[in-house]
């Protein structure tokens, strides 16, 4: 069984939890499952990088724990 | 210059490990144990010797060009351990890295640290 995710729909999983998002997708392997992601949101102001990452990966909880998402690089920003 | 991998298990109940009745409270006094015996600990899939991930490999070499000792210890093979540190850390992917016996996350983590001159700082410190 092969699962993935568009980048779209992983945006789209971002945004449902931080509204302001940019999220900029890179498909590491072509197959759709392993990504690098960048983030950039207020929402993160005033919060350290690991509370940034645990945000992220709690909005991305459903892809992850289903497999669609089987590798993550993450970025996480605040616009400057 | 990090990435991560999400273990299959995770979210799933320990009783799929290797049969062996240990407690949760006894996996967190062996937890405490080890990242008191090393002031760089990675928890990862494989060794050292033989990272079995390529982003337990990532973490390697990260930590080689430090320049610091460091151990890489391997949970590939013991779902309990790695629920109950995926609860201890609230961070829900390996590798997982602690400094003095902090958590630190992994080198998505670690790797701006470093661009800051931060990760020399705390590695001085932990180390002097």
């Amino acid at each position: 069984m092969w699962l993935m995710i568009t980048a779209d729909e992983l945006t789209s999983y971002i945004r449902s939890a931080m509204p302001d998002a940019d999220v900029t997708v890179v498909d590491r392997t072509g197959t759709l499952d392993h990504f690098t992601v960048a983030v950039v949101s207020d929402a993160f102001k005033g919060v350290n990088p690991l509370d940034r990452h645990r945000m992220v990966y709690k909005a991305l909880e459903a892809p992850r724990s289903d497999g669609r998402i089987h590798a993550l690089e993450l970025k996480t920003e605040t616009r400057s | 210059m990090a990435m991560q991998d999400f273990p299959l298990a995770m979210g799933a109940a320990p009783a799929a490990g290797s049969g062996q009745a240990v407690s949760a409270d006894e996996i967190i006094a062996e937890i405490k144990r080890e990242i008191g015996e090393h002031k760089i600990l990675v928890y990862g899939k494989g060794t050292k010797d033989q990272p079995m991930c390529g982003f337990t490999i990532e973490t390697k070499q990260f930590f080689e060009q430090l320049g610091y000792p460091f151990e890489i210890l391997n949970v590939l093979d013991n779902p309990a351990k790695r629920q109950v540190l995926t609860q201890m850390t609230d961070w829900p992917t390996l590798p997982k890295v602690f400094i003095n016996g902090e958590f630190y996350g992994d080198t998505d983590i670690l790797g701006p640290m470093q661009e800051k001159g931060e990760l020399t700082a705390l590695l001085a410190e932990a180390f002097k």
